[in-house]
């Protein structure tokens, strides 16, 4: 049962996200592995504890998700794959699945897991996208996993009228809901074992990729910039006893609202 | 010329509103519309679908489609849009529309765009607006390639303008063949008479401030009196409180509530990301510093447990 992991390194949402003329600054950001990536890498590590076999981490981008992949080997992953590139900034899903297409070709794997969606760009577009050009069955926003084998795995899935259970034969891709999982942390040992784990590193110009594909002609979508929604509203604070503040509260929202007409 | 081929999606076998919020767009933009219904015993809706305004109605109608399948109904989106010569392929953000957006878009070899909330067609030009970053930011992004444009389209983003049905004109699609890689098993449905967070008025939200699940249970009352569905944070979820349909937040329900009442929750911004656009929200937290104020129109500074009696009797003392 070998996995490979497609790792996408975010910034940290929790942290300040700053916008400058309509551009992200990237200045003082805070990378991390995006928060869904963490348990589809949880997953990846349950399913090889119960079946065997190794799980490779991939990420495509600059020499900093070096950071991330080594972060993944300290949770628990047996190898990394770095597809090394200057930026990826500007590539659109279409793209980033037309390159790990690439990478994946001629390589050997049961099951492909990835995050429902990357923690930057909440889109959950890359790893249907890639299903779709490797022809792979999939399974996306799985909650749970069982009767693993290394031909197939029963997959559950949260749908829209509850949950769906489907049989995936193998090899086949399945993209992961947090709530599957809590994902564990990286232990003082497992850092230390980390570096000594094979790190692969493969350059983004020797896959032999069309050259349209990353050209501005191969961009399918173009963002034209980012704005900073108005999240702050303007409300009132109450403080002192709950038996005043409560009443006086609920007397307002009477009187502002149709909600007790 | 401009066309959408609107992805129908049903809810007991009806039309689901998202569906009808889609083609009532297209018509308000003045562009025409074709729909495609998939699922077992749908063909009737295409009336209804005709009805508000889809010109031809492409049906693939049988048991094998009763439960969402990617690989099936791929198929049948991406042949309707063959057949319809449709410039764009709207669907709804729902569970089955993140599913089936991309992998339309990859079948069709082009773009694609999700959770969009806002859309602007000039020509052939079609710019979006998007929620990301957990909702921090809105990124406006526009289709560069020429030939269809795949989307996803978040519920309530446009208004519904219910039309009565009519005799639609309908195209019968070949139904797929099962592909034995993706074999359905079953879809187990929690049985429950509770409000479902989507279609609730008010939405009462309890977090790890309850500290258990007898805490998380003191809030029913209130619920009950308010005619509110109970939500929960993730952290109230993941330890078991409360099962998992009752999470609100980016990964749990998006609610749009007149009337959204948190109890006990930080307000961190995977929470509010799910929360946010609510008309108005109350927060009662003991933490002054809480990040949830910050969306709140009414804070309540205070214990949750005795803001609870108090709530509940002014309530009641306002529907007299
Ligand atoms: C990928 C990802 C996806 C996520 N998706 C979601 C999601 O969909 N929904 C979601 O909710 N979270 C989500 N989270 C988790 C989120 O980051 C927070 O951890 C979670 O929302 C915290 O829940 P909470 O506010 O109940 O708990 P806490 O942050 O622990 O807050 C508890 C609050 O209760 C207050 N309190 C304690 N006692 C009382 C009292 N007696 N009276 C009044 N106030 C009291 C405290 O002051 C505190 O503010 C996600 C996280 C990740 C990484
Ligand atoms: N540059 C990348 N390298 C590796 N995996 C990626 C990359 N970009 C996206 N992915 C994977 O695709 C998922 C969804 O990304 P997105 O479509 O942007 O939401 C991420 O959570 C990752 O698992």
């Amino acid at each position: 049962m070998d996995i490979i992991v497609l790792i996408k390194q975010t910034p940290d949402v929790a942290l300040n996200i700053k916008v400058n003329d309509g551009a992200l600054v990237e200045d003082g950001v805070s990378w991390v592995i995006g928060g869904w990536d963490e348990t589809a890498l949880e997953a990846a590590l349950q399913m090889t504890e119960a079946a065997g076999g190794e799980v490779t981490v991939l990420s495509i981008g600059p020499a900093r998700v070096q950071e991330a992949l080594r972060k993944a080997l300290a949770i628990g992953a047996h190898k990394a794959l770095h597809v090394s590139c200057d930026s990826t900034d500007g590539w659109d899903s279409f793209q980033t699945a037309s390159v790990l297409a690439k990478v994946l070709e001629g390589r050997s794997y049961d099951l492909i897991l990835a995050g429902k969606q990357a923690q930057d760009s909440d889109s959950g577009l890359t790893p249907t996208m890639l299903a779709e050009f490797l022809n792979l069955p999939q399974v996306t926003n799985i909650t749970g996993f069982s009767d693993l084998s290394d031909s197939e795995v029963t997959l559950r899935r949260k749908g829209d009228a509850g949950t769906e259970i489907f049989k995936m034969a193998l090899p086949g891709l399945a993209t992961v809901n947090d709530s599957m999982a809590e994902a564990r942390l990286a232990s003082m040992r497992g850092i230390m074992m980390a570096k000594k784990k094979p790190m692969e590193e493969v350059a983004l110009d020797s896959l032999g990729l069309d050259a349209s594909l990353l050209s501005t002609d191969g961009v399918m979508i173009e963002t034209l910039g980012y704005e900073t929604p108005q999240l702050q509203k303007e409300g009132r604070k109450f403080e002192g006893d709950e038996a005043e503040t409560v009443p006086q509260v609920m007397q307002l929202l009477k009187d502002s609202t149709s909600l007790f007409a | 010329m401009s066309k959408i081929l609107v992805v129908a999606e049903f809810k007991n076998g009806a039309l689901k509103e998202g569906t009808k919020e889609l083609l009532s767009e297209a018509g308000r933009l003045g562009i025409p519309a074709d729909a495609v219904l998939i699922g077992e015993g749908v063909a009737g809706e295409a009336d209804v679908a005709a009805g508000l305004g889809a010109q031809t109605v492409y049906v693939a109608d049988a048991a094998s489609l009763a439960i969402y399948h990617t690989l099936s109904y791929t198929q049948a989106v991406a042949d309707a849009a063959q057949q319809s010569g449709a410039s764009m392929v709207w669907l709804n953000s729902s569970e089955m529309g993140r599913d089936l957006t991309p992998r339309v878009a990859a079948r069709l070899g082009v773009g694609a765009l999700s959770d969009v909330t806002g859309v602007t067609v000039d020509g052939e030009t079609v710019t979006v607006e998007r929620p990301c970053m957990a909702t921090k930011l809105i990124q406006k992004s526009r289709f560069k390639h020429s030939g269809v444009k795949v989307l996803s389209i978040r519920g309530g983003s446009f208004a519904l303008n219910d039309q009565p049905a009519c005799a639609a004109n309908t195209v019968a699609l070949t139904v797929p063949e099962a592909d034995a890689r993706l074999q359905t098993l079953g879809v187990e449905v929690e049985e429950s008479n509770e409000i479902s967070l989507t279609d609730a008025p008010v939405v009462v939200s309890v977090g790890r401030g309850v500290g258990g699940p007898e805490g998380a249970e003191k809030a029913r009352p209130l619920t009950q009196q308010l005619g509110a569905a109970l939500g929960a944070s993730r952290a109230v979820c993941d330890a078991g409180w409360l099962p998992h349909k009752h999470q609100v937040g980016q990964t749990g329900t998006q609610v749009k509530p007149q009337l959204y009442v948190a109890l006990g929750i930080s307000g961190a911004i995977q929470h509010l990301a799910g929360m946010s656009d609510s008309k108005i929200v109350v927060a009662v937290n003991k933490d002054a510093d809480a990040p949830i104020f910050k969306v709140a129109d009414y804070g309540i500074v205070g214990d949750l447990f005795k803001a609870l009696p108090a709530l509940e009797e002014s309530v009641a003392k306002l529907k007299g």
